[in-house]
């Protein structure tokens, strides 16, 4: 974080301290928010460079800039929202992306394994799978909406809606639970029929899309606790 | 003035700053205080997550540029911005005039008695 406009080691380590601050109260990796605090240190040597051109001595320059700054809890606070709101828009954005994806993996397993409806009738489903896939359909429904709303809370058309900064993380949280209902299910379909038709699934085809709903249900499971974990630190 | 009565109104303060060209972070506080002849002098740190927010809702738009050796993020307006700042404008003479009318002592003989 050096620059060739950076004060004395004592004074840059008061900068140091605020920035380390201001970070420490960020949710998240500082890694996620380096951004943030690379743009406080340059308006920060900015403001040093204000006050010093005023007259003060650097160490003291460096001083108001930092009192000038103000309380590192109201600043990170203030970042809060969008931290919360970027990672809202990713887990959702994820979410909806993937879904077709695992999706089309499922339907591949179901054709090659001579399990899909002939002729589009649904009634040559078993009850048990007619159920099964009806609550896939439900639980994708949930995360296909949670993930809309979520992308549309956090973009452009954001600036119509009501500043309520936890309806986001709440949508894309919404989405992952949803993704986890999904995935579980089809993989619990799968396990029905290792259990009572192994013969007639095609292994390979099967193998992927259970693969990917396991990939997809950890993230989706990691996505949501994020999510719920940064929506009850905003108010 | 303090934070809590410009509350409602930074971003359309923060729009108009931008209206005549780019600014980084610091140099819109500056504008800000000499704009206001010092009247508005909020927390500088506080300027930040507001102008992230106008960033994610498309009004104004962020680069990081390098000048004279020094790395700072560059805010400019958006189309949409400009047309939010026009209607900031609108909304607050509107308000301002309302207000005015209302905090203007009654004359005497209109007061009820």
């Amino acid at each position: 974080m050096n620059s060739p406009a950076a004060p004395a080691s004592g004074a840059q380590s008061a900068v140091e301290r605020y920035l380390t601050e201001v970070s420490a109260r960020l949710p998240g990796s500082p890694r996620a928010h380096s951004d943030i605090v690379a743009e406080l240190h340059s308006g920060l040597v900015d403001a040093t460079d204000a006050h010093c051109a005023a007259g003060l001595p650097p160490a003291k320059a460096v001083q108001a800039a930092i009192d000038e700054f103000g309380d590192p809890a109201r600043v990170a606070d203030g970042f809060r929202a969008g931290i919360a709101a970027g990672l809202a828009r990713r887990c959702a954005v994820a979410m909806l992306v993937t879904g077709p994806l695992v999706g089309a993996l499922w339907i591949i397993t179901a054709v090659a394994s001579h399990m899909a409806p002939q002729h589009h009738e649904w009634a040559d489903l078993s009850p048990g799978l007619q159920v099964g896939v009806s609550l896939i359909a439900v639980a994708a429904g949930v995360t296909a909406c949670g993930a809309l709303f979520g992308i549309v809370a956090t973009g452009r058309l954001s600036r119509w809606l009501p500043a309520l900064p936890r309806r986001a993380p709440a949508a894309a949280a919404v989405a992952g639970f949803g993704a986890i209902g999904a995935d579980g299910l089809g993989l619990a379909l799968l396990g029905v029929q290792l259990a009572t038709a192994a013969g007639r699934l095609s292994p390979w085809p099967a193998a992927a899309a259970a693969a990917a709903s396991i990939a997809r249900l950890m993230f989706a499971r990691r996505a949501a606790r994020r999510c719920l974990a940064i929506r009850a630190g905003l108010t | 003035m303090r934070a809590e009565i410009l509350k409602g109104h930074l971003d359309g303060i923060l729009l108009a700053v931008l209206e005549p060209g780019p600014r980084h972070g610091y140099a819109i506080m500056e504008a800000l205080r000499d704009r206001s002849a010092g009247h508005v002098d909020l927390p500088t740190g506080t300027i930040y997550p507001a102008l992230h927010r106008l960033e994610r809702a498309g009004l104004v738009r962020a680069s990081w540029s390098t000048a004279g050796g020094r790395r700072r993020r560059v805010y400019e307006l958006t189309p949409a911005g400009r047309r939010a700042l026009d209607s900031e404008r609108s909304t607050w003479r509107d308000f301002s005039a309302a207000v005015t009318t209302l905090l203007q002592p009654l004359p005497l003989a209109a007061r009820p008695q």
